[in-house]
């Protein structure tokens, strides 16, 4: 029962949390009592305790308002984090704001929020449409105007956005907005087109407008590359490095284990050496992931990968070829973290298979192989798909033993791609726990990488869901299959 | 310490007008970078965690002017201390590090290779002393950081426990002082270590941190802690305090101040490479560093959050590499 309230909780924070980090939010602008002006998304509030130090040190008026704050809050002060981004002009992206400072509070009618391929987030009012054959407007003076109006300026933007960013042209557009600085100032900043990924007036949107930029930031999420250090962008690398990296751990470890449970329960003689191997095995499942993970370094990638490259890659030494972390020893690593598992349950599978079974193949005449591969395995085979389905679950949540044989930061390339020979074992990769960790704890921007963080994890269970929802419908679809030959 | 005096000397300065609203710009004296043809290969990147932000943005702009299927790049940033003997092995090309190597790494290499490793400054760092938000803290003298974060205290303060020790009054006075560092993998703790400890001992209660990140984190989310961290990591939920030498001199951890040399904790972040002296370096490791040292390759170290370096410096790290 603990167990159930944890899990629904836990999953549902997290759905909860990364389901909303795409969804767009209205843009204020806040003006305060000392003439500093910001505008921006809010993105979290907490109440706080007003120290007297402060509160008598503000202008009468403003500590008036204060203290009336107070008496109506019990005592408590609530101030609002502000995403104000434009870290190109100002240098900081958050600015909290609390109540008792705010002289003006409006929500501009053309505020946009503007996803950037550089520089991250740019929030501004939008006040007119330029021309000029330079990448970058140095001298307003030159550049043509084309509107001032807001409304005009920002169908103009329409019109081009649309494969401008394919375009070699010699015209340049841009969106002239009205930033806000805070205590830096207020700027008037001209936004390339060419550098705008997604961008919307956030305080116009009706509902379904909402809903379309938060399945087109969805989109983008799943299918691009990341861009600054990994806290923007997409993850599609990671997705990709996640998927091919349990594929290729679940058709390793299957034979293996697979044969190595046949030869425990089928071919041995039971006696003390198979009861070591029984031992060794489960201990094996007992063993920590990143044990794992230093064998793997030291045996697979120095060990095998060294001569490996000393044997087919002497040219390109002393760089590694399979000397260093990749996909393949990544997935050997994990194929041994989860052999236990697969051999355990296939182990249990065979010995359930009634022997009165075997016995009926044996009195027709089968030779033992024949027995076993028509006769036993196909009845095995759902245990046998469980097992691999464990294996799966267990080796996609794996992080530690990944981070020492070839997962990284950033490794953009897709180990599986278009260019011969196509599936590059050798390659290191992107994956999704490692880039929750990454993201979480190594990011410069924390407060702007922590919705980042929800939504990987929720992708990061949403997809070992659905690899374990195709096995158990491979599954199915066996058992299915072998019921009909029951009497 | 020396050495960064005087790069700092050499740096060139360049703000905005109006000191208060300083954003940082590059030197308009760097060359913009442009594009060549036939560059091809890996780039490998083993060392710091604190300039691994900084090496997945210099990747991240300079594969945007070449093809995908020529030019890849790997990034990995567990510690400077990873750097040396990736490169030392081979299986990195470039080696990021926030400290200078130290003699035992150099006279590694040079054991292996017969010549020193190259150490290329790209960029300049202030590690900061992160408060709560809501710390009323004016400011520290380094002798009551060493005192707040080690057991040996080398700088003489008296014992530092609480936040009242520092000079705290009202509800901070009798609050313990929660303190968050680096693991030692990591060129951040041996810098602390050696400039603010007189490489004493770290206290055993410090909470030691797997990232710069996170060690912004913990103080974010603990009213009563203090930790140190590159200044790139700062947030809106932490303060930078301000740092000197006594009382009196506090600085505050602003570009300028870094710049002038009165801040007493900026520090350079290297890359280093593998360089025989007098050789034609390789195509890919030389697009890359003039990449490092351009225009669009310092914009990105403002983007990590740290200070570029101006034109004296980056020419002579092109010298020292033999690209002119």
């Amino acid at each position: 029962m603990v167990a159930l309230v944890m899990i629904v909780g836990l999953l549902g924070l997290i759905f909860y949390q990364g389901g909303a980090t795409f969804w767009p939010g209205p843009l204020v602008e806040i003006t305060t009592h000392d003439g500093r002006t910001f505008l921006g998304e809010v993105t979290r509030s907490e109440d706080y305790r007003l120290d007297a130090d402060t509160l008598n040190k503000l202008p009468p008026a403003i500590a008036a308002n204060a203290r009336a704050l107070l008496a109506a809050h019990e005592g408590q002060m609530r101030r609002r984090l502000l995403r104000t981004g434009n870290f190109d002009l100002t240098g900081s992206e958050y600015q909290w704001v609390s109540d008792y400072e705010v002289v003006r509070e409006t929500e501009p009618l053309w505020a946009v929020t503007v996803e950037r391929t550089d520089w991250g987030n740019c929030y501004g009012v939008v006040q007119g449409f330029l021309v000029t054959n330079e990448l970058r407007v140095k001298d307003p003076a030159r550049a043509e105007v084309e509107t001032n109006d807001p409304g005009t300026a920002w169908n103009r933007f329409q019109q081009v956005h649309e494969g401008v960013r394919d375009k070699l042209a010699n015209e340049h557009y841009f969106v002239r907005l009205q930033t806000r600085g805070g205590s830096k100032g207020d700027k008037v900043y001209d936004l390339p087109v060419e550098e705008v990924v997604l961008a919307y007036p956030a305080n116009q949107l009706s509902f379904g407008g909402r809903f379309k930029v938060y399945l087109t930031r969805w989109v983008e999420f799943l299918t691009d590359k990341p861009r600054m250090a990994n806290t923007e962008g997409g993850v599609l690398p990671a997705i990709w490095g996640t998927v091919a990296m349990t594929l290729l751990l679940s058709l390793l470890v299957v034979p293996f284990g697979v044969l190595a449970a046949l030869y425990l329960r089928e071919y041995a003689r039971p006696g003390p050496i198979v009861s070591a191997v029984r031992i060794a095995i489960n201990n094996l499942a007992g063993v920590p992931s990143i044990v794992f993970g230093v064998f793997g370094l030291g045996f697979f990638c120095y060990l095998l990968g060294g001569s490996v490259d000393q044997v087919f890659f002497r040219d390109r030494l002393p760089s590694p070829t399979f000397g260093t972390g990749g996909l393949l020893w990544a997935s050997m690593t994990l194929a041994l973290l989860t052999l236990p598992v697969v051999i355990v349950s296939t182990e249990e599978a065979l010995a359930a298979v009634p022997s009165s079974m075997r016995e009926g193949s044996y009195a027709c005449g089968a030779s033992k192989w024949q027995t076993i591969w028509r006769i036993v395995l196909p009845r095995a085979l759902p245990g046998i798909m469980t097992g691999m389905i464990l294996a799966m679950a267990r080796g996609a949540g794996e992080v530690a033993p990944l981070m020492l044989v070839g997962v990284l930061k950033h490794a953009p390339e897709l180990p599986i791609d278009g260019v011969f020979p196509f599936v590059h074992l050798q390659r290191s990769f992107m994956h999704l726990g490692f880039h929750i960790f990454d993201v979480g704890f190594q990011s410069r921007n924390s407060e702007a990488a922590r919705p980042m963080v929800y939504t990987t994890t929720f992708l990061l269970i949403v997809i070992i869901a659905l690899l374990n929802l195709m096995a158990v419908w491979l599954r199915s679809r066996l058992r299915r299959r072998f019921q009909v030959s029951h009497f | 310490m020396r050495m960064l005096r005087f790069l700092v000397a050499v740096a060139f300065l360049v703000l905005s007008a109006g000191s208060t609203s300083a954003q940082l710009k590059v030197d308009p004296k760097l060359p913009e970078y442009k594009k060549i043809d036939s560059v091809q290969g890996r780039i490998k990147s083993i060392g710091s965690d604190t300039m691994n932000n900084l090496m997945t943005l210099w990747a991240e702009g300079f594969a945007k002017y070449y093809d995908p299927k020529n030019v890849q790049a790997e990034i990995e940033g567990k510690g400077s201390t990873t750097a040396p003997p990736a490169l030392i092995a081979g299986t990195a090309n470039f080696g990021p590090m926030s400290r200078a190597m130290k003699n035992k790494e150099i006279d590694d290499f040079k054991e292996k290779f017969g010549y020193g490793p190259t150490a290329l400054t790209t960029s300049i760092d202030m590690l900061a002393i992160y408060v709560h938000k809501d710390n009323p803290i004016k400011g520290l003298t380094l002798a009551q950081v060493d005192a707040i974060f080690s057991k040996t205290r080398k700088s003489g303060h008296k014992e530092v426990k609480t936040w009242g020790d520092l000079g705290l009054t009202g509800e901070w006075a009798d609050k313990p002082i929660n303190i968050y560092g680096r693991n030692a993998a990591s060129g951040t703790y041996g810098f602390i270590k050696e400039h603010v400890l007189k490489n004493g001992d770290f206290k055993a209660e410090v909470k030691e941190q797997p990232g710069s990140s996170s060690v912004v984190q913990g103080v974010a989310s603990d009213k009563y802690a203090i930790g140190y961290s590159g200044i790139g990591y700062r947030t809106a939920d932490v303060k930078a305090v301000p740092l000197g030498l006594t009382e009196k001199e506090l600085v505050e951890a602003e570009p300028e101040n870094a710049y002038s040399g009165d801040y007493p904790l900026a520090r350079p972040l290297f890359v280093y490479v593998n360089y025989k002296p007098n050789s034609e370096i390789d195509p890919l490791r030389r697009e890359f560093i003039k990449y490092i040292f351009s225009k669009q390759g310092q914009e990105d170290v403002i983007k990590a959050g740290y200070l570029p370096v101006g034109e004296p410096i980056a020419r002579k790290a092109l010298a020292a590499v033999g690209i002119k």
